[in-house]
C-alpha cells in the first residue's frame, strides 16, 4: 500500500481541508494509502518521521510557505524520506499570501506586526528545542529549499486536481517530473463569460460592481487574472462573478504574471480617441488601480523577487 | 518546424563584418570587431571585407557557407532594411536557408551616431547580440499565396484616372470607384491651370473619355467603398452604389429634367455660387455621361411626390424605383486617390467667418474663372455680380498657422494666386490686384518663371506680410495687413478677397483608411510606409496612394504619383505568384486559451479568434504587438522567441 505523508509549513491550513472537498472519493483514495505522517490528522511527531527509512515514503504533500528555519528543517526531511514530493497549493507553488510579506524586511515586519519596541529574545534558559525558530529573511516557495516533483496549484487545490494526482498515482502513472496538476492553457479557456469587448476603460475593484453576468469581468473593469492563469479550476471564480486572482500561478510560458498582467492592461486600456493626447488619460486609468501588487502578485511574489526587490525601498538587514 | 540552427552538432556560425569604406571603419575598427566575433561561441569564421555588400563580398559570404558548413550567418553592415534581401539571396544561393542569416546593423545604430572606442564597442556587443539570435533561428519557408489580378482604384480625379489608365494599359482590370456623380475630381473645376494656363478641363476630358471608354476599365460612379476585408493580393471589397434614378445608358443629356425640376440647390461643382436643380450633371462632360436624381433633394420618390421629370424625359431614362446596388469584388492591389477639400473659409474668424460674401476662397474664384462657371468666365462679384476693380488674394490662409489652423504649407497656393492674380487682370484690364504672402514658395519647373510674370505686372503688388482683419464695410470689403518690408499698415477698401485655404484630406479620408487599415497622419493625409523609400506605399501590403489625399500638391505631381503607384499595383497584379514573409506571429495553440486579448490590439487585423486564435500569416507584418499583449505566453515571433530575445539582452549587456 502507498505510503503518504502530508504535512503544512506556513500557511493558514486550508490546504489540509481541502481533501474533505473530494467527498466520497476521499474514502476511496483512503481506504487505498497507507497515512505515515499526517500531524493535522493522526498523530505523528518529527522524530516519528525522522526514524524512518530512507524513501519510506512514496508520496509527501507540502503545503504552506517556507517561514521559518524550522519549516525548511521539516522538508528537508521529508525530501529525504520520500520518493517524490508535491507542492500542495499555492504557497508551497509559488509562496502564496504569505508571500507578500516579502515586500518589507524581517525586521521592519516584526516592527510592523509587534510595534516599535520589540526584539526577539531567545528564551531564558538560552537556545534550546524549545526556542521559537528563527524567522527566514524571506519566505520562500517549496522549491526555494529543496526539489519538487510536482505542484497541485491552487488556494486551495481545486478537488478535480487532487483527485486527478491521487488517480495518477495509485494507477503507478505519474507524469515525467515537473508536471504542474493543471491545464497548460488559462483559465479564460474555461470561463463562459463573454470576450467582446476587449477594452479596459476603467478599473473597479469587486465591491465596487455588480457585474454584468454574461461578458468577461476584464471588459467590465475588474481585474481578473484569469488571462495569465493556469486553467484547471473551471473558472469557478468568474463564475460566481468574482475575478480570479491568480490562485493556480501563471501558465507555462507567460513568465512573471505581474509583467504579463501589466504588459496585457497596458495593451488593453484604452481612453478616449486614439493618439497621445489619450496617454495620460490612459496612464489615469492604469493608475487607478489599488494595491497593484496585492491584486497583481498574490500568490506569486516569492516565486517571481524581481519586481518585490525593486518595490522593497528599504535593503533588507542582517537578524539581530 | 525543423529543428532550430545549432542541429544536433552544435551552431557553426560565420562572421561577415563590413567596412563599409569609412562609413563603418571610420568610427569603428573593424578588424577588432571580427577578431571578437571569432572568439564567441558557437562562431567558426569571423571575417572582414571593404564592400560586403559587392559581388566579391557576397562571393566570401558564399564561400564560407559552403567551405565552412555555415548554419548561420551574421552580416555586421548597415541597416537590415538596405541589403537583408542582398545577404540571405546570397546565403541561399550557397544552400543555407536564408532566415539563418541575420544583419546586425553597425552602421546606422553605431558607426554613423557614435564616436570614439565605444563605438567598436557597442559593434562587438551588435554582433554578440545577433550571433545569439542566429543561434537560435529556425530555417523558415516564405509563404505563398494566389492572387487577384484587378485593381481598385477609389476617387476619380486626375489622380485616380491616371493610376487607372495606367494599370489598365497594362493589360490589367480596374474598378474605379468615384463618390461623386463623376470623375474629373478637382481638376474639372479648374479654369486654367499654372504655369502652362492650359484649360483645365480642355486636357482633362480627353483622359476622362479615355477612362470611360476603355474596356478595361469599369467606372462605378455616385458609389463608396463600404467594407475591405482579406490581404495583399486578395482584398475583398463591398461597393455601395446609390441609385442615381436616371439609366446612364439611355440618357441623351437634353436636359428637359433639369428643366421642369422645381426644386434649387446651391450648385457643389460652382462651390455652391450657381444653383442647379435635383436632377442634374455637374458639368457637359461628366463621366459617366448622364443625369443624376439627387434623392436627398427631390421632393420625394417614396411615394413619388412630384415626377415632373420622368414625364418630359423622352428618352424615358428616368426610373424611380432604381435600387442601391452592393457591388463586391476581389481585388489584387488598391490605389487611394480621394484627393483633398479646401479648409473652410468658415473656420477663418480673422477674416470673417465665410458670413461676408465677397470673401471667397481659391476653389471658387477658379468657378468665377472658368468659361463654363456661373458668369461664363466674366470675374463678378458674388454679393452684386459688379465686375471687381479691387481684389486681395491672401495666400497661406490657414496654412502655416500652428496656434489656429493648419501647422503645414499647402505648397500649391503660392502657385495659383499669381495664376489667379494674371487671370484676373487678362479678365479685368484696369483692375488692380495686391497679394499678401509670408514669402513666395514656387520650386518647380518654370514656377518661380510664372509667379515672376505675376509680379512683374504693374496692377499686381505682391505685400509681404499678414492680414489681421478682413470685414465688410457697405459694399467694400475692408482689408487691414503689414507690409513687413515697409513696416506700413496697410487698409485696402476691396472689392474682392480672395482666400487661398488651406488644402485638407477630402472628408471621409480617415473612416476610408480605417477600412483598409492603413494609417492616417497628423493631419488626416494618407500615411506612407516611409517618407522617402516607400512613398507611394500604405503599411499594409497591396495598398498604394497617389495624389492630393497623400498630400498638398499640384497635378503634375499627383499624376507622377498616380504612374508611380499604377506601376507598383502592376508589380502586384503581374507576379506569377506572391510570396509573404514567414517571419510573422505564431500561436501555440496548446497555450492559446482564446482570451482574445491579442485580437483587437494587431494593427493589421491579422488575427481572428475562435477556440484558439489564429494569425493570418499574410496580413502580419510583424510588429510584435500581440506577442506582448498575450498574457500566457502562447503568441510569439517566428525566429523572435521571448529566449531568444533574452540571450541576445544578455549578450548585448555581458562585460567584456
Ligand atoms: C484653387 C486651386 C487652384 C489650383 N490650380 C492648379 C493649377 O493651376 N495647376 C495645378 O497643377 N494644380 C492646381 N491645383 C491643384 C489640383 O487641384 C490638384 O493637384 C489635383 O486636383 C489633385 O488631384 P487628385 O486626383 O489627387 O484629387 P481630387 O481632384 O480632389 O480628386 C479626388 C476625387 O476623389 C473623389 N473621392 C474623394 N473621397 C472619395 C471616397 N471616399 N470614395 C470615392 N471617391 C472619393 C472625389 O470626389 C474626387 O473626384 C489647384 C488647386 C486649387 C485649390
Ligand atoms: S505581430 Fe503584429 S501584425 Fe503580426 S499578428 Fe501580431 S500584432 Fe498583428
Ligand atoms: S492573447 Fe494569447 S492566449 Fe489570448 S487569444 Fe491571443 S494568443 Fe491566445
Amino acid at each position: 500500500m502507498p505510503k503518504v505523508a502530508v504535512y503544512w509549513t506556513g500557511g493558514c491550513g486550508g490546504c489540509d481541508v481541502s481533501f474533505l472537498e473530494l467527498g466520497p472519493k476521499l474514502l476511496d483514495v483512503l481506504s487505498q494509502v497507507e497515512v505515515v505522517f499526517w500531524p493535522a490528522l493522526v498523530d505523528t511527531k518529527r522524530q516519528d518521521l525522522e526514524a524512518l527509512p530512507g524513501k519510506a515514503i512514496d508520496l509527501a504533500l507540502i503545503n504552506g510557505t517556507l517561514r521559518t528555519q524550522e519549516n525548511v528543517e521539516m522538508v528537508e526531511v521529508l525530501r529525504s524520506k520520500s520518493r517524490y514530493v508535491v507542492a500542495f497549493g499555492a504557497c508551497a507553488h509559488l509562496g502564496g499570501v504569505p508571500g507578500l510579506a516579502n515586500l518589507k524586511s524581517r525586521e521592519e515586519l516584526l516592527v510592523e506586526v509587534f510595534g516599535g519596541g520589540f526584539r526577539p529574545t531567545p528564551p531564558p534558559g538560552g537556545p534550546s528545542e524549545h526556542a521559537l525558530p528563527e524567522l527566514l529573511p524571506q519566505t520562500l516557495p517549496l522549491a526555494g529549499a529543496i526539489p519538487v516533483d510536482y505542484v497541485v496549484p491552487g488556494c486551495p487545490p481545486p478537488p478535480a486536481l487532487i483527485a486527478d494526482l491521487f488517480e495518477r498515482a495509485l494507477a503507478g502513472d505519474l507524469p515525467p517530473a515537473g508536471h504542474v496538476f493543471g491545464k497548460d492553457k488559462a483559465v479564460c479557456e474555461e470561463c463562459p463569460r463573454k470576450k467582446e469587448d476587449r477594452k479596459l476603460d476603467k478599473i473597479v475593484r469587486p465591491h465596487e460592481l455588480q457585474p454584468d453576468g454574461e461578458r468577461c469581468l476584464l471588459d467590465q473593469g475588474m481585474i481578473c487574472m484569469g488571462p495569465v492563469t493556469r486553467g484547471g479550476c473551471e473558472a469557478a471564480c468568474p463564475k460566481a462573478a468574482m475575478p480570479c486572482t491568480g490562485c493556480l500561478g501563471p501558465t507555462p510560458k507567460a513568465g512573471d504574471p505581474v509583467l504579463a498582467m501589466i504588459s496585457a492592461l497596458a495593451s488593453l486600456v484604452r481612453a478616449g480617441e486614439e493618439g497621445e493626447a489619450a496617454f495620460s488619460a490612459e496612464d489615469k486609468v492604469l493608475d487607478s488601480l489599488a494595491d497593484p501588487l496585492g491584486t497583481l502578485a498574490k500568490y506569486s511574489l516569492p516565486s517571481f523577487p524581481r519586481l518585490a526587490r525593486s518595490c522593497v525601498p528599504t535593503p533588507v538587514r542582517r537578524g539581530p | 518546424m525543423a529543428a532550430p540552427n545549432p542541429g544536433p552538432k552544435g551552431p557553426r556560425v560565420g562572421v561577415f563584418v563590413c567596412y563599409c569604406g569609412k562609413n563603418i571603419a571610420g568610427t569603428v575598427d573593424v578588424k577588432k570587431v571580427a577578431e571578437a566575433a571569432a572568439g564567441l561561441p558557437g562562431v567558426v569564421y569571423a571575417t572582414t571585407h571593404e564592400y560586403m555588400c559587392s559581388d566579391p563580398g557576397q562571393e566570401l559570404v558564399k564561400r564560407a557557407i559552403r567551405e565552412q558548413r555555415l548554419t548561420g550567418v551574421v552580416v555586421a553592415a548597415c541597416s537590415p532594411s538596405m541589403h537583408e534581401v542582398t545577404f540571405r539571396r546570397a546565403a541561399q544561393e550557397a544552400g543555407l536557408n536564408p532566415y539563418l542569416l541575420e544583419i546586425a546593423n553597425v552602421r546606422e545604430q553605431c558607426s554613423w551616431v557614435h564616436e570614439g572606442p565605444a563605438a567598436t564597442d557597442k559593434a562587438v556587443r551588435i554582433v554578440r547580440a545577433m550571433v545569439e539570435k542566429v543561434k537560435g533561428n529556425h530555417p523558415l519557408t516564405p509563404v505563398e499565396i494566389g492572387h487577384s489580378r484587378t485593381c481598385l482604384v477609389i476617387g476619380g480625379g486626375i489622380a485616380g484616372i491616371q493610376a487607372a489608365l495606367d494599370v489598365a494599359d497594362a493589360g490589367f482590370d480596374v474598378i474605379l470607384v468615384e463618390r461623386s456623380p463623376t470623375i474629373g475630381g478637382r481638376m474639372a473645376q479648374l479654369s486654367e491651370t499654372f504655369p502652362t494656363l492650359d484649360c483645365s478641363q480642355c486636357i482633362l476630358t480627353p483622359k476622362m473619355v479615355d477612362a470611360s471608354r476603355h474596356p478595361k476599365i469599369r467606372i462605378l460612379a455616385y458609389s463608396e467603398v463600404e467594407e475591405v476585408t482579406g490581404f495583399l493580393g486578395n482584398y475583398r471589397v463591398r461597393i455601395r452604389r446609390k441609385p442615381a434614378y436616371v439609366i446612364a445608358d439611355k440618357c441623351n443629356l437634353c436636359g428637359e429634367c433639369a428643366k421642369v425640376c422645381p426644386v434649387r440647390v446651391p450648385n457643389e461643382f460652382d462651390q455652391g455660387l450657381s444653383e442647379r436643380a435635383a436632377i442634374y450633371i455637374p458639368f457637359p462632360q461628366a463621366v459617366p455621361s448622364s443625369y443624376t436624381l439627387d434623392a436627398k433633394n427631390c421632393l420625394g420618390l417614396v411615394p413619388l411626390t412630384c415626377g415632373e421629370c420622368a414625364k418630359v424625359c423622352e428618352a424615358k431614362a428616368i426610373d424611380y424605383d432604381m435600387q442601391e446596388e452592393i457591388v463586391e469584388e476581389e481585388v489584387g492591389a488598391i490605389i487611394v486617390a480621394t484627393g483633398y477639400d479646401l479648409y473652410p473659409k468658415e473656420a477663418m474668424a480673422e477674416y470673417g467667418h465665410g458670413t461676408v460674401p465677397d470673401v471667397i476662397d481659391g476653389l471658387e474664384f477658379e468657378r468665377l474663372l472658368s468659361a463654363s462657371g456661373p458668369t461664363k468666365g466674366q470675374v463678378r462679384r458674388p454679393s452684386d455680380g459688379k465686375v471687381p476693380r479691387e481684389v486681395v488674394f491672401i495666400q497661406c490662409s490657414g496654412s502655416r498657422d500652428p496656434e489656429l489652423h493648419k501647422p503645414y504649407c499647402s505648397k500649391i497656393c503660392c502657385m495659383y494666386t499669381a495664376k489667379h492674380a494674371l487671370l484676373y487682370r487678362h479678365n479685368v484690364h484696369d483692375g488692380k490686384a495686391y497679394v499678401f504672402y509670408i514669402d513666395i514658395r514656387a520650386g518647380g519647373k518654370d514656377y518661380e518663371e510664372f509667379v515672376n510674370r505675376a509680379m512683374e505686372d504693374d496692377r499686381i503688388l505682391y505685400l509681404r506680410g499678414k492680414v489681421a482683419k478682413v470685414f465688410r464695410e457697405e459694399d467694400k470689403v475692408m482689408v487691414w495687413g503689414v507690409d513687413t518690408l515697409t513696416g506700413k499698415r496697410i487698409e485696402i477698401r476691396a472689392d474682392l478677397v480672395v482666400l487661398a485655404q488651406a488644402m485638407v484630406p477630402a472628408e471621409g479620408t480617415w473612416d476610408l483608411a480605417r477600412k483598409l487599415r492603413i494609417a492616417c497622419g497628423s493631419e488626416g493625409f494618407l500615411k506612407e510606409a516611409h517618407p522617402k523609400l516607400r512613398p507611394l506605399e500604405a503599411l499594409s501590403a497591396g495598398i498604394f496612394m497617389a495624389g492630393a489625399a497623400q498630400g498638398p500638391k499640384d497635378i503634375p505631381e499627383a499624376v507622377a504619383q498616380a504612374s508611380g503607384a499604377a506601376a507598383k499595383a502592376v508589380g502586384i497584379l503581374s507576379a506569377d505568384k506572391l510570396v509573404h514573409s514567414p517571419e510573422v506571429a505564431e500561436v501555440d495553440e496548446d497555450l492559446c486559451s482564446g482570451c482574445k486579448l491579442c485580437a483587437p490590439q494587431c494593427p493589421y487585423g491579422a488575427i481572428t479568434v475562435d477556440e484558439v486564435a489564429h494569425v493570418n500569416e499574410i496580413l502580419c507584418e510583424s510588429c510584435g504587438t500581440c506577442v506582448a499583449a498575450c498574457p500566457s505566453g502562447a503568441m510569439s515571433l517566428r525566429n523572435c522567441q521571448d529566449e531568444q530575445v533574452v540571450r541576445m539582452v544578455q549578450a548585448a549587456l555581458a562585460e567584456g
